[in-house]
């Protein structure tokens, strides 16, 4: 990303740097009516706010739309998958996100748990014939990539917070149950995490209990619920 | 149009007003700071299910229970097995650190062929008919006893199938190595006469006396002591160990006896003395004792414990109350078995020892000394022998020694006991002897073994006089090497066929050591393979099959595992399912025969290499449960828990008590030259208040050579190389340095001396097995 | 800060015997297995050598044959700090609030991304407890397969040290909700890696809170006096510190438990 930033600052000077080498090497030349000049009046100011203004206009710009663009890459999940589908034939989350016996969470799964229903194909789309083809015949586990993949130095305990608290997927998940359709996956350049655990906003602005997964948004909910941020070592590995 | 220095400025505000309106800085700084949190190059190990699978680990003799447990199905982590009869969910460091055996770069990787200084890889195929081809050629020749195959041991199926081929090829020269276990089972036959194995109930014993057993540095059952050894306080029975030094079973014991190096077996006899004329023993167990007689005649002129105290250093009254201890108690046990147990020792040191257990009558009851008989679990199919086989195996084996009397006859102090040869031993056993074999090769000018194969067996590090195994074994024709790893030995071999590790396999296991139970155990394979290896049963029924003919014949199953259903029978399902089958031990049906007459001619226990005069000290190879001294070599895991005081930089530490040291004219940390009559070393001291003066204490299983191995060349020509394709620098013993390949273990190998290049071997007249227990030595400043 | 315990406050604590442990090695490898713990070609550094449990052997200084020894098991001690408040000598110094005291468990954490590796808490550990990566964790090829998932790697630059397995009492947590019983969680759903290696039963782990818990019953912690034990054959290392460990010690040797701390002339005698 450094790169890019960079790249996009050069763009910006070379712009407007055509005129400014002539004068200035004209202003070398003739370093002694450099003075004089000066006093020839208000024309500087007025030129320094059109300055102001379009290089203002250019970073702002390029902040808000240029720069989220690239600062992630967009990567497309292996197939679509239809959730809404799902949760409508096996009647929620917790038929395919499920805990294990000792108390961990399962996460997505695996193909095993797909072919107790999809011993062959069950419908017609290109998506599952994809899946059955690609994944299943070959015995190959589908890489999908997890929006809400949190960082290794992470813990943390679905099993508290689902069972213990009774909390539902959805406060942290959002509707993703809902949806029909899987969003590009988008991962941070920099830091290699998903576009999800800083949120869809560039600034940061929730609007939603889901719409962010940083560590100010567990700690936030955990001051309300249970009057203290919590000890590092609870989420922290 | 003018543009001025107020442009420029206005340029750059708004340029930067533009910035710090945008998410742009704060997002960076946001993310720039987890990056700096995060190096791509740390691992990150992959989440999943946790589940646990049970096998058997065989890295000693000891063959705890061992839980697996996977993540996602990948190996992370060994625990001891909960309720395993040997170790119930403890274990100890090696087993441990057993997924880095299993995942080790410089595991062999493939089979391999030397040529040169250079390690070709070869596919199974050609290994297998290359070592073929060549054992074929000798049968043709009819040559077929100059084939010989060294294993740990005897036991279980994989070591029955090496067995089986050299039978079945017309060999009688197999080789295990020489342990303790060997000089008691031989005890047992002379003493009892029976065919058995010994056990020791020490669980159940509320005394124990031990010569020098390192009862928690290894010996036995590693795991099943250390139990013991903790519930002792709760079942208020004692420990008593004779040692020249302060070992951690010393420092645990109730009563440390800190005993002359060599005088063991003179306390032992003090001891049984003190209890004869005490009249303290087993009267009613000893009363069909054959020279009973003779002995206590023999132990009280010569070995009464007024006479005992001067050679040991041994207060009398000391001895008296200890005899006294442990005649009493209500299930006395003696043992015997230097440290670990890994070296045969001498048999009359075995024989002092069990003559006090002879005394108590302690023999095959609960808390004490157990005969067990050799199970024959496994029914092997007959097998089939031409004419040139049965021929060649006609042939007695190379290295045969003799196990009977050999030392004691004719000797003047025969004559108390009634005859010199006994009633139960009274014919002569013929074995193959390991270090015998090595002699009679550096012996021969031609080597009278044509081809070697080595299973399970690092004999090049294990055996004493390392150099002269080496030369032995360089002068072998061909050697199969069938170990895992660039081992001391593989080095040397002509061609390696790679097994598995004991995790990636399956196999049968008879648990013996020093155990209170029988236990046939199963284990299974719970990783990998890793590499390209082979099961080694597999790899022998290849191996036969491609030698064709009768031997071929012999080897009737398409591979080990239909092999191992076959032999084991009707009990393969219930050891497949249930992992092991337990069984108590039965006392024998008859009444158990005592003879004492092997003390005819006792003069004590074989003694040191090297005269006095030049040696002053004694040089006594020391354990430690810490670092592996067998066929494996330590883990890195193991050797980072080694202290300072034994393994520093690449230096061995060496032992001695402050007097010797201000005698020798060395201080604390110094370099020192140890010289024996077999060999020198530079070492490092350690002044240690714990050491007897006069001895001088030195760590075995250093010392691991990884020079030999050369380049290793893949099948495409690459060269195979070590970590990310570096070489780094280290500096192996001797100064010199040298760039390190892609086969050596930098953890281990070139780290410090091994004891066995300064200790010689020293035929026991007794036995036939090597008894070097130590040897004489001096040190001087370097 | 307050209890993130539904009120229910742990306090983990080891108590270890002495006479028991043999210096075998067992709980140092069963550590370094469990927590990726990494391991260099050359360890006979002590200094830098990183050993979260690291077995010492003390000798009673007396010339042969009057020599004792005794292995002395040393993990991260989680003191609770001058009056138990939690003010940990390592936890009082770190800038980075990259050790933080855990008032639910009386552990005291480690984060490794937090650490900047200024080593303050090294230098105010009387123990040695911490240790710091001077270099990065580097596996042999193909051994970072068995790296457990559940302990993060450590990288370059940050100070390490144990957390009484804190992973384990994580799962423990984990199932103990799933099984619906928040976290109520027995003594035997979490013990130390190192508790459950050693094959003397020479470790002893549970909760020091709980008067029915084996650690409880062997030492009797004083609550008045911050845990201080009254069996009068346990104790702390270095107790006049106050720096109140959560790590107990257990031997009928005199000259053992004097090895314990540092005493003035006749100070022992009068202790007694």
């Amino acid at each position: 990303m450094g790169f890019s930033m960079s790249e996009l600052k050069k763009k910006t000077e070379n712009s407007s740097s055509d005129t400014t080498e002539d004068e200035e090497s004209g202003e070398q030349k003739t370093g002694v009516h450099c003075c004089d000049k000066k006093d020839k009046g208000d024309s500087g100011v007025g030129m320094g706010v059109l300055f102001f203004i379009a290089s203002f206009a250019i970073c702002f710009l390029s902040g808000w739309l240029l720069f989220p663009s690239l600062l992630y890459s967009k990567k497309e999940q292996p197939f679509n998958f239809n959730h809404a589908l799902h949760v409508a034939e096996t009647g929620g989350c917790e038929s395919c996100h499920a805990f294990r016996d000792d108390g961990t969470f399962a996460g997505v799964p695996k193909n095993s748990a797909c072919i107790e229903c999809h011993e062959s194909q069950l419908g017609e789309t290109e998506d599952e014939a994809i899946f059955m083809t690609e994944y299943v015949e070959k015995g190959i586990e589908v890489p999908w990539h997890i929006y809400s993949k949190q960082p290794d130095c992470v813990f943390f305990s679905h099993a508290a917070h689902v069972t213990g608290a009774k909390m539902d997927c959805v406060t942290c998940h959002g509707h993703i149950g809902e949806s029909t359709t899987m969003k590009p996956y988008q991962e941070n350049r920099i830091t290699g995490y998903s576009r999800d655990i800083w949120g869809e906003n560039i600034w940061g602005v929730k609007k939603n209990s889901w719409d962010r997964m940083k560590m100010d948004d567990c700690a936030e909910c955990h001051q309300e619920e249970t009057g203290s941020k919590g000890a590092c070592f609870q989420c922290h590995k | 149009m003018k543009i001025d220095r107020r442009s420029f400025l206005g340029l750059g505000l708004g340029a930067a007003a533009g910035v710090t309106l945008s998410p742009m800085p704060w997002k960076l700084t946001d993310d720039s700071s987890i990056w700096s949190q995060n190096w791509p190059w740390t691992p990150v190990p992959n989440d999943g299910e946790i589940t646990f699978e049970d096998t058997i680990c065989t890295l000693c003799p000891g063959n705890c229970g061992i839980s697996v447990k996977k993540v996602d199905g990948r190996a992370i982590k060994i625990e001891g097995k909960k309720g395993y009869p040997v170790n119930d969910g403890g274990i100890c460091l090696h087993g441990i650190s057993g997924l880095q055996y299993l995942y080790d770069p410089s595991r062999v990787q493939f089979p391999m062929v030397k040529s040169g200084d250079t390690w070709k890889q070869v596919s199974w195929d050609e290994a297998v008919a290359l070592v073929a081809g060549k054992v074929k050629e000798l049968r043709q020749k009819g040559m077929a006893e100059s084939l010989a195959c060294v294993s740990a041991t005897d036991k279980g199926s994989v070591a029955g199938l090496y067995k089986r081929l050299l039978t079945s090829v017309g060999s009688q020269n197999f080789y295990t190595l020489e342990t303790m276990e060997k000089s008691w089972e031989m005890l047992i036959s002379r003493i009892h006469g029976l065919k058995a194995f010994a056990s020791f109930d020490l669980a159940n014993s509320d005394y124990v006396i031990s010569f020098g057993a390192g009862f928690i540095e290894g010996w036995g059952s590693p795991v099943t002591n250390f139990i013991a050894n903790s519930s002792r306080k709760e079942r208020k029975a004692k420990l008593v160990q004779v040692e020249y030094r302060l070992s951690n079973t010393a420092a645990s014991a109730d009563t440390w006896l800190p005993a002359k190096p060599g005088t063991e077996a003179d306390l032992a006899l003090g001891i049984c003395s003190a209890i004869i004329s005490g009249n303290l023993y087993n009267a009613e167990f000893i009363k069909n004792a054959k020279d009973f007689e003779a002995f206590a005649k023999f132990v009280n002129e010569k070995y009464a414990p007024e006479l005992v105290s001067r050679t040991t250093g041994i207060d009398a009254s000391k001895i008296k109350a200890v005899a006294s201890e442990f005649a009493k108690a209500k299930s006395p046990l003696a043992i015997a078995g230097r440290g670990k147990g890994e070296s045969a020792g001498s048999l009359m040191e075995f024989a002092a020892v069990h003559a006090l257990n002879c005394l108590t009558g302690n023999i095959n009851k609960a808390g004490g000394f157990w005969t067990v008989e050799r199970q024959d679990t496994l029914t092997w199919s007959s097998l089939e022998m031409d004419d040139s086989a049965t021929k060649s195996y006609a042939k007695s084996p190379i290295g045969a020694v003799d196990s009977l009397v050999s030392g004691v006859s004719g000797s003047a102090d025969a004559g108390v006991f009634s005859s010199v040869v006994s009633a139960v031993s009274n014919q002569v056993v013929t074995s193959a002897s390991l270090t015998k074999l090595f002699e009679v090769i550096n012996a021969s000018e031609k080597s009278p073994v044509e081809l070697l194969m080595v299973y399970n067996a690092n004999p090049c590090f294990t055996l004493h006089n390392t150099k002269a195994v080496k030369a032995a074994v360089n002068k072998i024709p061909f050697v199969v090497s069938f170990s895992s790893y660039m081992d001391d030995t593989a080095q040397l071999a002509d061609v390696i066929l790679p097994s598995h590790t004991f995790l990636e396999m399956s196999q049968d296991i008879q648990s013996g050591a020093s155990l209170a139970q029988n236990i046939t155990a199963f284990s299974k394979p719970v990783a990998g393979p890793v590499f390209d290896t082979k099961h080694p049963g597999d790899a022998v029924i290849a191996i036969a099959k491609a030698v064709e003919g009768t031997v071929a014949s012999s080897f009737p199953w398409e591979n080990y595992q239909e092999c191992l259903e076959s032999i084991i029978g009707d009990s393969f399902a219930t050891l497949s399912e249930e992992g092991y089958i337990a069984s108590e031990f039965t006392p024998p049906a008859a009444p158990i025969v005592v003879d004492f007459s092997i003390f005819a001619g006792f003069k004590g226990i074989t003694p040191l290499e090297g005269e006095a005069k030049s040696y002053p000290l004694t040089l006594m190879p020391i354990d430690t449960i810490r670092l592996a001294s067998a066929t494996f070599a330590s883990s890195p895991f193991a050797v980072k828990t080694v202290e300072d005081t034994v393994l520093l930089e690449n230096d061995t530490v060496i032992e001695i008590n402050p007097e010797t040291a201000d005698k020798v004219g060395v201080s604390d940390g110094d370099y020192a030259l140890i010289t024996t009559p077999v060999g020198e070393a530079k070492v490092r001291v350690n002044l240690f208040d714990g050491i007897m003066p006069d001895v001088v204490a030195i760590p075995e299983g250093l010392g691991h050579t990884i020079s030999g191995i050369g380049q290793v060349l893949r099948k495409d020509g690459t060269a195979l190389t070590g970590k990310k394709g570096a070489t780094s620098i280290i500096t192996v013993t001797g100064g010199t340095s040298k760039n390190i390949g892609p086969l050596e273990n930098r953890y281990i190998g070139g780290k410090g001396v091994n004891v066995n290049d300064l200790i010689g071997s020293v035929v026991d007249p007794a036995s036939g097995l090597d008894a070097a227990w130590g040897i004489r030595a001096r040190i001087s400043k370097a | 800060m307050t209890q993130d315990n539904h009120g229910k406050a742990y306090k983990f604590g080891m108590v270890i015997d002495l006479d028991k442990c043999t210096g075998c090695g067992s709980c140092m490898v069963a550590c370094m297995s469990e927590n990726n713990v990494p391991f260099k070609e050359d360890e006979t550094n002590k200094k830098d050598s990183i050993t979260w449990m690291k077995v010492f052997k003390l000798t009673n200084g007396k010339p042969f044959p009057d020599t004792d020894i005794c292995y002395m098991p040393r993990p991260c001690m989680h003191c609770g700090g001058k009056g138990d408040h939690g003010h940990s000598p390592c936890v009082s110094v770190c800038p980075a609030t990259a050790t933080d005291y855990g008032y639910d468990t009386g552990i005291v954490s480690q984060i490794y991304t937090r650490c900047f590796g200024c080593r303050y808490c090294m230098g105010a550990c009387p123990y040695h407890a911490r240790y710091f990566n001077w270099w990065d964790p580097k596996w042999p090829d193909g051994m970072e397969e068995y790296l457990s998932p559940s302990v993060s790697p450590r990288m370059r630059g940050v100070v390490e040290k144990c957390s009484f397995c804190y992973h384990r009492y994580q799962a423990a947590r984990d199932r103990a909700y799933h099984e619906e019983r928040r976290d109520n969680i027995e003594e035997g759903e979490y013990q130390t890696a190192c508790t459950q290696a050693c094959p003397a039963g020479a470790i002893t782990f549970g909760d020091l809170n709980n008067p029915e818990h084996e650690v409880s019953k062997l030492v009797k912690p004083d609550t008045h006096q911050c845990g201080k034990p009254r069996n009068p054959k346990a104790f702390r290392l270095l107790e006049r510190l106050q720096t109140n460990p959560k790590v107990y010690y257990i031997s009928e040797r005199e000259w053992v438990r004097k090895a314990g701390d540092n005493y003035r002339d006749g100070e022992w005698e009068k202790s007694k």
